[in-house]
């Protein structure tokens, strides 16, 4: 039977372009700081370090973990790097998870940091993740792939270029309220509309910046939460999944997830939501903060995880109902649209789901939140995690 | 832990593994792991991975490898430090009650790798890259420092080198070397000669973890061992005079896994498979363990007989559980009932990690 695991604390940096006045390993030291600050605990309560970081040829040091030990408290303590491509956070998470569910630690930090833009070119490291004999020759990467699903999409459900506008809308308002987002501000549909046009169907603005900051998490058993913390968020529900790198292999009759639904998330969450005894997810999850890149991610993602039926919820997010003051906040921070620190952007999500249920948001705090959702997803769209935090344990025993 | 092995399999080791692209090394190993095991891959919950981007040449590697490493359609997580890493972390996922039957897999195509180019740029910018730091010399500042805190000299070296090399002839998954380097005293990082490091393989290794839960509702499978207990240990990333050679965290990680283990400082370690990347590391790590009552040091011939650099830490659990399994072939150590694997990974061996394995009763 597993131990009950909690979130306590969170730390993050504000996200921007550049962080120049600091290296790599203090970028991550202020996260972790803040976030053990957050839980009422010094470097000697923690048991075990979790890093989260994707690839390091972004920043260009490939034990970038190694070289921060010292900087967030590790020294002596078990320690290990997780990296699952853009779901590394969501990914770090669970495995420290799996570090106090287990009971063989009580309190662990998950920690990590990136800066995309200490390389000129992202999307030119991104072709590297291809195969090189055939693949890497392709003008493809992270921006190619995806609109080549949202193309497939779009052709399937009749969505149009504007209704992701609208998406891109109402994740820079949102933003507006998060004091660490990299992107915000009151913007048009017509203003994205006439973003410069990356990839058919994408312009500029559907399209996350390349951030640099750092995230951090403190995690423990639940007789520490309920010592250390007035409103835990408690994990209620996990579930990953990993399917093929061949996008081709998704777009035919037989495949078993589709690759323009995104459908290997509704294995992920189905899981999740069974641990956490979540029937209707759209009427039990209040916020949701989703790994969305790209303004094509929500509407098959929502749809695969139970929130609305498969075609429906460009017409739900042209509504309202994915609101700030809809039926299911999605992005309440602005989400990744906003802000893409890829080595922790989905340990953001989870940091963000928790401070929503622990009432302790802010400006972006959503009312009445039992159950926030925090997702993940990387490499090409083949790696998702789903993280149910809720305001009580409300977990079901694993069979 | 109610954590136990019920298979594992290892590539064949091969000095420069030509005919076969690194995901077909790891789909058979895997195949063969499971069929160890006694299971379909169907019928596994989860795996993790234990791969480095850097070592494979490719960003985000396990895009490409996670499916032949058994990953399609299942819960799929990824450690970069080493493959023991992954092991414990597979380890913790079990015990953690959420998964019941998963794999671990771990590989390095060393031979298709620039290592010391890829060492170097580990290094953190400001200061050890531009002097030209990586894992060459890290490990020579290494050696330099138990030469000097321990009075190791060069004959005990190769002494030790050639008692390695005896070991390994007799291991059965062994890579069987023409003494290829031996005596090849080509200065690297005083006092690290080329000879005193046992040469790189290519390999890949998989284990099989089930649940006790498992266990018991599967009756008909019986485990190879139990993982008893898992712990590891970073140091800072300085490589100070306090922190080479000193390996205090070598004792400290041992210590607590002894103890996650039911087991004291006192209490006799049957085998103790240990990662040793040079002869002057095995020597330092043997005068550590002078104070304990280990039987056998490595009867695998350690790096000797096969390594593959990320992984070796992993084909040292294997030859662990194999031992207590009573399966070790001609390197069986009698009556072998508790072994640790030791593995080690960043400059100067940084962090140290060991997982327990304990034999299960018939």
């Amino acid at each position: 039977m597993s131990e009950n695991v909690a979130v306590i604390g969170v730390g993050q940096t504000g996200f921007r372009a550049r962080w120049d006045s600091m290296t790599y390993v203090e970028l991550a030291q202020q996260a972790a700081v803040q976030a053990l600050a957050d839980a009422r605990l010094t470097p000697d309560d923690i048991d075990a370090v979790v890093f989260s970081m994707a690839p390091t040829h972004f920043m260009g040091v490939p034990d970038c973990d190694k070289w921060a030990v010292d900087f967030v408290g590790a020294r002596g303590k078990p320690f290990l790097r997780v990296h699952t491509g853009g779901a590394t956070g969501g990914s770090a998470f669970q495995a420290a998870w799996a570090h106090v569910a287990s009971g063989q630690y009580r309190r662990v930090l998950v920690v990590g940091a990136d800066r995309i833009t200490e390389t000129p070119d992202a999307q030119f490291v991104l072709n590297l993740i291809w195969d090189p004999l055939y693949e890497q020759d392709f003008a493809l990467n992270t921006v190619t792939m995806t609109a080549l699903a949202t193309q497939r999409y779009m052709a399937r459900h009749g969505v149009t270029e504007e209704q992701y506008a609208r998406v891109v809308v109402r994740a820079r308002r949102n933003a507006m309220n998060n004091p660490n987002a990299h992107l915000k501000g009151l913007i048009t549909v017509d203003e994205v509309m006439a973003s410069k046009r990356v990839a058919w169907p994408y312009k500029l603005y559907d399209i996350c910046p390349r951030s640099a900051g750092a995230a951090a998490v403190v995690i423990a058993d639940e007789r520490s939460a309920r010592e250390l913390c007035p409103r835990p968020a408690f994990v209620s529900g996990i579930g990953a999944i990993s399917n093929t790198v061949f996008m081709g292999d998704r777009c035919v009759p037989s495949a078993d997830c589709d690759f323009a639904e995104h459908a290997e998330i509704s294995l992920a969450a189905r899981e999740c939501f069974e641990q956490a005894r979540i029937d209707d997810p759209a009427s039990q999850v209040q916020v949701l903060e989703l790994y969305d890149p790209f303004s094509s991610f929500q509407f098959p993602e929502l749809e695969s995880m139970g929130f609305c039926a498969r075609g429906t919820a460009a017409r739900l997010s042209d509504e309202g109902v994915f609101d700030m003051d809809g039926r299911n906040a999605v992005g309440p921070s602005g989400g990744t649209l906003c802000t893409n620190p890829i080595g922790v952007t989905g340990l953001v999500r989870v940091a963000d789901a928790a401070l929503q249920v622990m009432g302790r948001a802010g400006a972006m705090q959503v009312k009445g939140v039992h159950n926030a959702l925090a997702t993940a997803a990387g490499g090409s769209t083949q790696f998702f995690t789903c993280t149910l935090l809720s305001d009580e344990p409300r977990r079901r025993a694993t069979a | 832990m109610d954590t136990y092995v019920l298979g594992l399999a290892l590539s064949p080791p091969h000095a420069a593994l030509r005919s076969q692209r690194t995901e077909e090394m790891a789909f058979e190993t895997v195949r063969a792991a499971l069929d160890n095991a006694g299971v379909e891959r169907t019928t596994i919950d989860h795996v993790t991975l234990a791969t480095s981007d850097e070592m494979d040449g490719r960003s985000i590697s396990s895009m490409l490898m996670a499916m032949p490493g058994g990953a399609y359609l299942k819960d799929e997580l990824r450690v970069t430090d080493s493959g023991l890493t992954g092991l414990v972390m597979g380890a913790l996922r079990v015990a953690s009650g959420r998964f019941h039957l998963g794999v671990v897999v771990s590989w390095n195509h060393t031979s298709q790798i620039d290592v010391d180019a890829l060492t170097r740029m580990r290094a953190e910018p400001f200061v050890l890259r531009p002097i030209g730091l990586n894992g060459v010399i890290a490990d020579g500042l290494f050696a330099g420092a138990v030469q000097h805190r321990l009075g190791l000299d060069d004959s005990a070296v190769a002494e030790r080198i050639a008692a390695r090399r005896q070991q390994a002839a007799r291991n059965p998954r062994a890579l069987q070397r023409d003494a290829d380097g031996a005596g090849d005293d080509a200065p690297l990082a005083w006092p690290l000669r080329r000879g005193h490091s046992a040469p790189a393989s290519d390999g890949c290794v998989a284990f099989v973890l089930a649940s006790g839960q498992w266990l018991a509702a599967h009756p008909g499978h019986r485990p190879l061992a139990r993982i008893a207990g898992v712990a590891s240990a970073i140091d800072t990333y300085r490589l100070d005079g306090e922190r080479l050679g000193g390996m205090a965290l070598f004792d400290q990680a041992l210590d607590e896994v002894l103890k996650r283990s039911g087991h004291s400082a006192d209490d006799a370690i049957d085998v103790a498979e240990i990662e040793a990347p040079t002869a002057w590391h095995d020597l330092a790590i043997e005068r550590h363990l002078a104070e304990r009552r280990v039987v056998a040091l490595s009867p695998s011939g350690g790096v000797w007989a096969q390594n593959p650099l990320f992984c070796s830490g992993l084909v040292n659990a294997a030859e662990a559980a194999l031992q207590v399994a009573g399966r070790a072939g001609d390197v069986q150590v009698p009556r072998a009932r508790f072994a640790v694997a030791h593995g080690s990974h960043g400059y100067a061996q940084q962090c140290q990690t060991f997982v327990a394995f304990e034999r299960v009763a018939a």
